[in-house]
């Protein structure tokens, strides 16, 4: 039996025993139940790691796919300093070549360093960006000579310590996933495709992966950049994810793919004659615009000087602005085409109707208008198109009256923008009526007192060209996703009809005038198509005053006149020597559009007598030259 | 308690040695195998990231080799080639380029009329597409 010693030995014990488990009790709760939260969210803070998985930005196209702008995977190269216990010389030896930097540079950048923290306690810096966009291929051949370099050889004795350094040095240098946007061709189609800026963070913390800064990319840059995905997952040790432990896994959306309306060989086309005619007319800028009128579909828009985006530091900020839709200037005389096609809709005139031209010389309201060619007689309004007669095109906007000349310029789309789907169109200037004065009413049927943007010159025109439907300019044709199913299909959209389909077959005759031999434009006749077009010069205000040697000069054109499939616009800031838009502007649009109809496969709608037997003859000696030539 | 000791036989009881055996096989069993669950879910774990990688590598690869393709079939590219070969490939000018009149009914009913049968007509017509087709070749050559 135990005595009593024993039994307080016992409850001494079971006392202490009790003791320790109350207190591993007290612990556990504590631990488990009241710092639950707090103990959870620090060992979450170890393990637990929440990635943003960038969507890929989606691919630009032609309307014939060929590939305009696409994103290819690279890597941002980086270093944590810490993990190279005063190794860096050495790392950076090996890393120089891969990168393509200097070796000193490198070493500096991954120098120990520290920074203080809002407590003013030094902290070492544990990430330094070496070099961004950096090719996959040559970051999997820089990490494979790191692994080589540091890997410890099997069978060979490495101090304990050693062995650590060299886990750290193969670790110190890391790699992100990035974007970079590439464009195959250049400078071709770059104001309408844009550029993009690098990867920035909104205020909500929201990471935008190179977001778009100009033309398309800017415009699209919702749909072209998707939405982005995350993980959220733990990690062991080394870093390395643990899958089994992965909670969250929502997969990136990629952009949806673009499909422009540009035709990227017409848009070469253009580009070429473009850079022709700034080698052989010097001017500041030349544009140009190829348009389906029917539809508004922009086949190709071109800006000279141009640049390329993927080397957009080199390129002037003047370059990267697109003429056609920002640079607004006195239309000159193609603006004679909405007095006359308002006044023909009317019924104020007809094309067989004369007015007095005055002999180049006609006095009104205290001022004297000239004629810019030479003085003209008695002109039928074709001729005053033909002719590009400022009296006559000012009688008829007098005989019109200000009110219908200012709702016919309105209803043209002046003083508006067109709709375009770039950023930075402006809506040029068209003064109320309220603010015009006496001679507002001469001046403006010339072209003089209003200022519009290429684009809505072309966009009038194709109304007239649209049997008088102005149509809206469309540059994207769909949205397709990563697996080519159509998302979103623009449709031609029409906006209003300006004038009678009869007044607009009037206007078409007069201005087919314009490219015979009697016309503006003769250098704009084409042998196989009827063109009906209007040629512009305009004189460019400077301190004030009309220049008299500084001239827009300008050719817009369709073809074939009777059923318009093409319409071009071509205009010349500043040309030397000739610099009537008959002489520097309409040869350009010839090129442009021999070019364009063989691309096009437009059928032609003349046929010149002598062409016709040497049609016959091609026809006869075909088979023979192919057996002759067959290397050609 | 000497008493009972006695009575009781010196002989292992089988029953209960097989239970307390399968109990500690049962916990040693379950301890083992929660150990080989858990290694294959990080072996899987571990072979999903590797398929991951790989998945993402052919993925990049795959891009690369359309961008190329896109890249060699681009009109530029495919003008600097033609250039390169000095192969003088041009687009036909319009009097290099034959076109036929899309037949009319009234012209197809006249060669029923007549009796040529419909088979001999649309040969005709194949022969006359192929000889047009070699002319505008040879003009685009």
């Amino acid at each position: 039996m135990p005595g009593k010693l024993q039994h307080r030995r016992l409850w001494l014990v079971a006392f202490f025993l009790g003791m320790a488990f109350t207190a591993l009790a007290y612990r556990l709760v504590d631990l488990q139940v009241l710092r639950h939260e707090e103990l959870r969210a620090e060992s979450a803070k170890d393990t637990q790691r929440a990635f943003s998985l960038k969507p890929r930005r989606g691919d630009i196209r032609d309307i014939r796919g060929n590939l305009l702008a696409t994103s290819i995977p690279v890597k941002n190269v980086a270093a944590d300093p810490s993990f190279l216990h005063g190794r860096h010389e050495e790392v950076a030896r090996i890393l120089a070549p891969f990168l393509e930097m200097n070796e000193a540079e490198l070493a500096a950048l991954m120098e120990p360093k520290v920074r203080l923290d809002q407590k003013g306690k030094a902290t070492a810096i544990r990430f330094v960006l070496l070099k961004k966009n950096v090719p996959v291929e040559t970051w999997q051949q820089l990490q494979g000579k790191i692994v080589q370099t540091y890997a410890v050889p099997k069978g060979k004795k490495i101090a304990r310590a050693e062995l650590a350094i060299r886990d750290h040095l193969r670790a110190a240098i890391t790699a992100g996933d990035g974007q970079y946007r590439v464009y195959p061709n250049h400078q071709l189609a770059a104001h309408v495709l844009g550029f993009v800026g690098t990867d920035e963070q909104t205020p909500e913390g929201r990471c935008i992966v190179s977001p778009g800064r100009e033309g398309i990319e800017l415009t699209l840059n919702g749909p072209l950049s998707g939405a982005r995905g995350w993980r959220v997952t733990e990690v062991d040790g080394g870093k390395r994810e643990v899958v089994a432990f992965r909670e969250q896994d929502v997969a990136p959306r990629a952009g949806l793919n673009v499909v422009l309306s540009v035709d990227l060989r017409l848009q070469q086309i253009v580009e070429e004659e473009l850079t022709e005619a700034m080698r052989k007319h010097t001017p500041i800028s030349a544009s140009a615009i190829v348009i389906r009128p029917r539809t508004g579909e922009i086949l190709a828009l071109a800006t000279m000087p141009n640049f390329d985006p993927n080397r957009l530091g080199d390129s002037k900020p003047e370059h990267r602005r697109n003429r056609v839709i920002c640079d607004i200037a006195e239309p000159g005389s193609t603006f004679k085409i909405v007095v006359v096609a308002g006044a023909l809709n009317d019924g104020i005139v007809r094309l067989s109707d004369t007015f007095d031209c005055e002999n180049g010389k006609f006095f009104y309201a205290g001022r004297t208008l000239h004629d810019s060619h030479s003085g003209y007689g008695v002109l039928t309004v074709q001729s005053i198109i033909a002719k590009s007669s400022n009296i006559g095109a000012s009688k008829i906007g007098i005989k019109m009256g200000d009110g219908r000349l200012y709702d016919y310029i309105r209803a043209f789309g002046f003083g508006q923008p067109t709709g375009i789907p770039l950023v930075g169109e402006r809506s040029g200037i068209v003064h109320p009526l309220k603010n015009w004065t006496k001679v507002s009413i001469t001046s403006i049927p010339m072209g003089q007192e209003i200022a519009v943007t290429p684009l809505q010159m072309v966009m009038a025109m194709c109304a007239i060209a649209n049997d008088g439907w102005l149509v809206r300019p469309r540059l994207v044709n769909r949205l397709v996703d990563e697996n080519n199913e159509v998302v979103f299909q623009a449709e031609p959209e029409k906006i209003r009809q300006v004038i009678s389909a009869e007044a607009a077959r009037q206007m078409i005759t007069a201005l087919k005038a314009v490219v015979s031999a009697d016309g503006t434009a003769p250098k704009a006749k084409l042998d196989y198509y009827s063109v009906a077009g209007k040629t512009g010069t305009a004189q460019k205000a400077v301190a004030g005053r009309y220049s008299h040697d500084q001239f827009f000069s300008s050719f817009i054109g369709f073809f074939p006149a009777a059923s318009p499939e093409v319409r071009i616009l071509v205009v010349s800031d500043e040309p030397s020597g000739r610099h009537y838009g008959g002489q520097s502007a309409a040869p350009v649009f010839k090129t442009i559009a021999e070019r364009a109809a063989s691309h096009l496969k437009i059928r032609p709608d003349i046929q010149p007598a002598v062409k016709t037997e040497s049609l016959a003859q091609a026809n006869s000696a075909a088979p023979r030259r192919a057996a002759l030539e067959p290397g050609l | 308690m000497a008493g009972n000791r006695r009575n009781q036989s010196t002989a292992i009881r089988l029953v209960p040695a097989l239970k307390a055996l399968f109990l500690c096989l049962l916990i040693g069993g379950s301890g083992v195998g929660y150990v080989w669950q858990k290694n294959q879910i990080h072996e899987l774990g571990r072979q999903i990231k590797k398929q991951e990688i790989a998945l993402e590598e052919l993925q990049r690869l795959n891009k690369q080799r359309r961008d190329k393709l896109d890249e060699l079939r681009s009109p530029p590219r495919l003008d600097a080639r033609i250039m390169q070969l000095n192969l003088g490939l041009v687009l036909p000018q319009q009097a290099q380029i034959v076109r036929l009149p899309e037949p009319t009914p009234a012209e197809s009913t006249g060669r029923a009329a007549r009796g040529l049968p419909e088979r001999f007509y649309a040969d005709q017509q194949a022969s006359s597409r192929r000889n047009n087709l070699t002319a505008a070749r040879v003009a685009v050559g």
